[in-house]
């Protein structure tokens, strides 16, 4: 590996050096991100900013992307869209008509996503996102892309590899915030539980925000399900209603589709999160993180105190993804790119990947990245399966 | 029976901190005739320097954990003290019964401190070592020994400041600011320094609400804004300025939210609350305990 | 008070010059910019118009939701056309808020300002709970027709200022003096057998009708509208448009407001410190200014022509 770096290292400083006398000044390729960066949800957008710099800093050491005889460097725009579709909608009218910004690599938020969308689409910009919801995508919106993997791809293989865990589990509660992705997935785990044979028996929203979960948990205590399943409840929410549901005596199987930080669940519930299963959370400190995941979640630990994960590393593979498809195509043209994409394979964080989808989607628009899903033990994600779609796999053969 | 035992344990765990909060921000209203919409900045104040402190002693120094806790209570009272002369003496001062006026001051204030949390404490939530380890089983309700601490250390300030309102020479202006400005002040009363005062107990009490419920949840540097939108439902209930409307207007928020979170859902009990507060509205103006506008 | 007439024929030049820009402009950013600066003006001087009658009328976030969600459910799900589907906005926007005044206006002060605010979280929590209104996602593709795409955005402004234009004149009008009067003491127009209450609805049902139809044009200004855009949060920034600008004249608002708006796309970028500047620059107008510039203005001519120094 560190053969191979240093020869791309002096391999790229030596084509700088023949090129510089040829080449005018390297152009800029503007790239953007939105994502919330103030409130409640303000660790994403922290998170996911990290990632992307990354990302951009590491293609520009490298020499820039090139494509139509030109060398781009890539400069990173992040703004914040406050979780909402108004400021999404300013933030994307700043990105796409102030600053010109053709690729939009990242965005966090259904809401706010769905308003950039109706702008990207519009003016032929590249948007990749992290929505969770099915709209999002078809072959109304060819330059969307998602970037992570969503319920559609993560809740057959998580519930699967649960009930088989489990095989005498027959009923489960579903608690999740009243939100967009709360809304979205609420149907999709109803009916993936059905067709496992795993009854749903009571279904609960709360508002985001909320700090006393003390009611929810005296339900899903007293409703003696065999699954607690806590849907889009981001990790500390998770964190309250286990320990509140410790204290009450339910000890079950606990399940979290949208737990995307252990550390936080096992810092905020201590042994009550013991054995929780999360779908979004990464091990990228363990054994199954490529080298490049170690590297930016322990950079990330650093810079801002958390661990990276699903969503937040998105962003890193987002940019990825685009530098490999502007050289592919050979042009920054944003619907030459949108139709590369989903034919070429890149080197994302996870290894290779691919854009696919088409089946679910209509269109191949979704992220092929492996579900990875991990169980607290001992305080720390532990993976305990990682499956890789069949799609991804027919590709890479 | 066993099922509404736990539910009005419940109750009483949301509610006792409801009422610290609600407290605070009708004791300032009735001195101030101001709605303090920075109020919920005082309680994520303290929860925050808990954690800070909390992961210092503990962590650095190796101090037991329930006296680094008490350093930390006092900690988080005295910089939530400072914060709150601050914002009195460089901004409530001078918007004094100017209801618009005071209103677009907090929300300025709550922008500016909310902003500078994050920046301090950045978006990842903290939480703290369990002070009092352990459960407890009561009339066959379970909870966690340190909310029973919360509960009752909750209903001892809430007594204390009872008696503060009633039974002292302090309360006693307090109360005859909050009835008549100008009939205090012709009977001698010093305005501006009880108006202080009140601002400062106010502050206290959120601080006092906020480093309670640091013991049993996650701090995020916006944990006060749920807190606040409750308050301003509960004193609209118990009558603005009533400090016995504040703890029965707590008690009923707790009650809905325990009640209907269990048998409808909690996103359901939130609406039932607002509708709540219209009708009562509807029908008695000036909240349950509230004095009718002159 | 400014004098009125050459202010006036300048406010309409602007105007005409905005819609111009819009026409004309090959930068659909700035006129977007434009737009928002048009549509904060207008939601600031509707809050405004309720301050008039002295009352901080939070639900002015609530009406601009209203009259949102109804151009959206209009154009969207019943498929009407273009106009009628902003034209319904104000309609229901103006019918609630009669409702909402009736119930409401018995109360003042503190009362009203805490119970706006309690309805504005009540509708909002409604969107997010009601399916056919997208839930917490919001609705999407409310666009203008594609033959009137390109002049959507001088149509959105000659909406907006005609807006402010018209509240400027209600509150000249006989009617706006009775509403002030109101304010002062609604005792001296009740004992010359004026109906207050009635009259206290009469302008919030104005002031809502009129942020109805900004909402209208803020559904199709941005094809997307969600829950969390019409939180308590947005009467709060009105506000702030009217304290820097000066409550006195309706111009103060719409100066705070541009003011404000063209600050935030400069300081879009800045994360957590945005927050902070706006928390600043509201405490410190407050406190520094508190006639806002409005205020400022009109002191300082007072100052020279008594031959003093303003303070």
């Amino acid at each position: 590996m560190s053969m191979k770096k240093i020869i791309g290292i002096t391999g790229g400083a030596l084509l700088a050096l023949f090129s510089a006398q040829t080449a005018i000044a390297d152009e800029t390729l503007k790239v953007g991100i939105s994502a919330p960066m103030s409130g409640a949800a303000a660790a994403w957008g922290l998170g996911f900013e990290y990632a992307a710099e990354q990302a951009v800093a590491k293609i520009n050491a490298e020499g820039g992307i090139k494509a139509g005889g030109k060398t781009y460097m890539l400069e990173l725009h992040a703004y914040d869209n406050k979780y909402n579709a108004a400021e999404g909608a300013k933030t994307a009218q700043t990105m796409l008509n102030r600053e010109n910004i053709n690729f939009i690599v990242g965005s966090i938020g259904t809401a706010p996503v769905k308003a950039t969308q109706a702008l990207s689409e519009r003016k032929g910009a590249l948007l990749f996102n992290t929505g969770w919801g099915k709209s999002i995508k078809g072959p109304k919106y060819p330059l969307t892309f998602t970037q992570m993997n969503t319920p559609f791809e993560i809740l057959a293989p998580f519930y699967g590899y649960i009930k088989e865990q489990h095989p005498d589990a027959k009923t489960v509660a579903m608690i999740t915030p009243n939100d967009a992705t709360g809304q979205e997935l609420e149907p999709v785990a109803i009916d993936t539980w059905g067709n496992l044979d795993v009854e749903v028996i009571s279904k609960d929203k709360y508002e985001r925000g909320t700090t006393e979960f003390q009611s929810i948990a005296t339900k899903i205590a007293t409703s003696n399900a065999d699954i607690v399943d806590f849907g889009a409840s981001p990790p500390t929410d998770v964190g309250s209603m286990l320990k509140a549901l410790d204290v009450l005596g339910w000890n079950g199987i606990k399940v979290v589709p949208a737990g995307t930080s252990a550390g936080t669940l096992s810092k905020m519930a201590g042994a009550a999160a013991e054995g929780t299963y999360l779908g979004a959370s990464a091990d990228f400190t363990g054994e199954s993180a490529s080298e490049i995941q170690r590297e930016l979640n322990a950079g990330a630990m650093e810079k801002l105190g958390e661990a990276l994960n699903g969503i937040t590393i998105s962003s890193y593979d987002a940019v990825m993804a685009l530098k490999k498809a502007i050289e592919t195509a050979d042009s920054i043209e944003p619907k030459k790119i949108a139709e590369t994409l989903p034919t070429i394979i890149f080197e994302s964080s996870y290894g290779p990947a691919a854009f696919g989808g088409a089946e679910v989607y209509g269109n191949p628009q979704q992220i092929l990245v492996p579900v990875m899903i991990t169980q607290l033990r001992d305080g720390k994600a532990v993976e305990v399966g990682r499956i890789a779609p069949a799609e991804l796999k027919k590709r890479l053969k | 029976m066993e099922l509404q035992v736990q539910l009005l344990m419940n109750t009483l765990q949301i509610g006792s901190v409801y009422v610290l909060f609600a407290l605070g921000l009708t004791l300032i209203f009735g001195v101030m005739k101001i709605v303090n919409f920075a109020h919920g900045t005082f309680f994520t104040a303290a929860a925050l320097v808990v954690t800070s402190v909390m992961m210092w002693s503990v962590d650095t120094i190796g101090m037991p954990i329930w006296f680094s806790y008490l350093i930390a209570f006092v900690m988080a009272l005295l910089v939530v003290c400072v914060i709150g002369f601050v914002v009195y003496f460089f901004g409530f001062k001078y918007v004094l019964k100017d209801l618009n006026g005071s209103f677009i001051l907090s929300i300025g204030l709550l922008l500016l401190l909310n902003g500078t949390y994050l920046i301090l404490y950045g978006g990842v939530p903290r939480s703290i070592p369990a002070v009092i380890p352990g459960n407890i089983t009561i009339l066959g309700a379970s909870l966690t020994i340190q909310r029973l601490v919360l509960m009752i250390v909750a209903a001892i300030i809430t007594l204390g400041l009872y008696i503060l309102v009633h039974r002292t020479k302090l309360g006693l202006s307090l109360r005859a600011v909050a009835e008549d400005q100008e009939a205090a002040m012709l009977q001698g009363i010093p305005y501006r320094r009880v108006a202080l005062y009140g601002f400062l107990i106010g502050a206290t009490l959120a601080a006092c609400a906020g480093a309670l419920m640091a013991t049993v949840t996650p701090v995020t540097t916006v944990i006060g804004d749920d807190f606040l939108v409750k308050a301003f439902i509960i004193i609209i209930i118990g009558g603005l300025g009533s400090v016995l409307g504040a703890i029965l207007g707590g008690l009923l928020i707790a009650l809905i939210e325990s009640f209907g979170g269990y048998y409808f859902d909690p996103s359901t009990a939130t609406l039932a609350m607002f509708v709540l507060v219209v009708i009562l509205l509807i029908v008695r103006p000036q909240g349950i305990l509230g004095h009718a506008e002159k | 008070m400014l004098k009125s007439n050459p202010g006036l024929a300048l406010c309409i030049l602007i105007a005409i010059g905005a819609i111009c820009f819009a026409l004309f402009s090959g930068d659909p950013y700035y006129v977007q910019v434009v737009i928002w600066v048009f549509a904060n003006a207008a939601l600031a001087v509707t809050l405004r118009f309720v301050l008039l009658i002295g009352e901080l009328n939070i639900a002015t976030a609530a009406f601009f939701g209203i009259g949102a969600y109804t151009t959206a459910v209009a154009s969207t799900i019943l498929g009407w056309p273009f106009f009628i589907s902003l034209l319904a906005a104000p309609v229901i926007a103006g019918v609630i808020s009669s409702l909402f005044g009736w119930i409401t206006l018995r109360t003042k002060g503190p009362y009203f300002l805490l119970i706006s605010f309690a309805f504005t979280e009540i509708v909002r929590l409604i969107y997010t709970k009601t399916e056919a209104l997208g839930g917490n996602s919001g609705m999407i593709g409310m666009f203008p027709p594609m033959e009137l795409d390109a002049y959507f955005p001088a149509i959105a402004i000659s909406i907006l200022a005609a807006i402010l234009f018209g509240l400027y004149a209600a509150e000249r009008s006989n009617l706006g003096r009775v509403f002030k009067a109101i304010k002062n003491n609604e005792d001296i127009p009740r004992s010359v057998g004026l109906n207050v209450i009635g009259l206290k609805i009469l302008c919030l049902v104005i002031a809502s009708t009129a942020v109805g139809l900004v909402g209208g044009v803020h559904a199709y200004t941005n094809s997307v509208i969600a829950p969390a855009d019409f939180t308590y949060f947005v009467a709060v920034l009105a506000l702030a448009y009217v304290k820097i600008g000066g409550e006195g004249h309706i111009v103060g608002p719409i100066i705070g407001a541009t003011i404000l708006t063209l600050a935030g796309q400069f300081l879009h970028s800045f994360g957590p410190y945005e927050n902070i500047f706006y928390g600043a620059i509201i405490i410190g107008a407050l406190l520094l200014v508190p006639g806002g510039i409005v205020g400022l203005g009109v002191r300082f001519k007072a100052g020279t022509l008594m031959g003093r120094a303003g303070r």
